[in-house]
């Protein structure tokens, strides 16, 4: 919408909104306008599973092959490697730095926060 | 005074001994550079007491060794130890009985070495994914997950073992039944390869499932 240019009914509406104490609450005291040293605490998402391809690559495989192994090694295989891998990058991987999603949990931005406080008053 | 401790944590130190006896009898100048910083190390650091089980003879297999400590019951490793090594023996005495009734051409096919039997049978015996039980919402689904080394390989010797225990004639000898269900399960047949098929289908089944993991 096109900023506090409101066309005439809106305007004149509002206001006998206000007549009628349909107002908004008046902020009474008004906190500081100023952002907090926390941020709110946020269930984290569960990270999406691995090796679903190779997986299902494997399975249809089994299918046509009546579950045997011999025929379905390289699948197998493939999926042994994805498996290594994804165990290797699990432990490789470093809470600090920014997960695979791109968030951080909210109690490690909480302790970086804290470490560099939004400065209230000047000494 | 002597206290007896159940578990005992070493300092993070300490390090693992090398039982091994090829990897001291190699000259100097062979070793690469991580080995012979290893080799340093190994002057200064502390090490930690071998376990028992741990042997550097040429007859010790680790696979061996986990397979007859499953098997054993309220601690008695001799009878354990002996009933392996009787099933080894009983698989040797099957397969040279196959190799002289069999014809000049069949001849190579046909493996004697009960080492490398047992390892295939155990091989073959792996399952290559699991089910574990995850709940959401308040149901428990059965979700295919990949299985650790570790876990297949427990896997595979937990069910050669109760099957060896249960479905057997009541006069059967656990050498026998096991030597049986071992050169089965080396050819890719008996209850416990069908076993383990069953495990697959039953991921393969529940795979609509499988993105309920979240590792």
């Amino acid at each position: 919408m096109a900023a506090p240019g409101y066309p005439g009914w809106v305007t004149r509406w509002v206001s006998g909104q206000w007549r009628n104490k349909k107002r908004p609450p008046a902020l009474r005291p008004p906190r500081p306008l100023a952002l907090a040293d926390k941020v709110a605490n946020r269930r984290e998402q569960p990270t999406e599973a691995t090796c679903i391809t190779e997986m299902s690559v494997m399975m249809a495989c089994w299918k046509q092959n009546d579950f045997n192994d011999a025929p379905c090694a390289e699948e197998i295989r493939m999926f042994y490697d994805c498996v290594a891998k994804a165990e290797k990058e699990r432990k490789n991987q470093n809470e600090d730095t920014l997960s695979s999603r791109g968030n951080l949990p909210s109690s490690k931005v909480n302790k970086l926060l804290r470490r560099f406080p939004q400065i209230t008053r000047y000494v | 005074r002597i206290m007896p401790v159940r578990w005992s944590r070493y300092n993070p130190s300490y390090l693992e001994p090398e039982v091994k006896k090829e990897s001291y009898q190699k000259p100097l100048e062979e070793l690469t550079e991580e080995e012979r910083e290893q080799m340093e190390l190994k002057a200064v650091r502390p090490i930690k007491a071998a376990p028992p089980t741990l042997s550097s003879s040429v007859f010790s297999d680790p696979m061996i060794s986990k397979f007859t400590n499953m098997m054993m019951k309220s601690g008695n490793k001799v009878l354990a130890r002996s009933l392996m090594s009787q099933t080894l023996e009983s698989i040797k005495r099957k397969q040279l009985e196959k190799y002289h009734k069999a014809p000049e051409n069949e001849k190579e096919t046909i493996e004697c070495n009960p080492y490398v039997i047992f390892h295939q049978a155990l091989k073959n015996c792996q399952p290559i994914i699991g089910l574990s039980n995850i709940t959401r919402g308040g149901k428990t689904y059965q979700v295919p997950v990949p299985l650790t080394d570790n876990r297949k390989r427990f896997l595979a010797m937990k069910w050669l073992i109760t099957e060896c225990r249960e479905n057997k004639h009541r006069r059967t000898m656990m050498p026998e039944k096991l030597s049986q269900e071992l050169l089965l399960a080396f050819n890719n047949e008996g209850p416990v390869i069908k076993k383990k098929h069953v495990l697959h289908k039953m991921a393969e089944a529940n795979r609509a499932y499988a993105h309920f993991r979240w590792w």
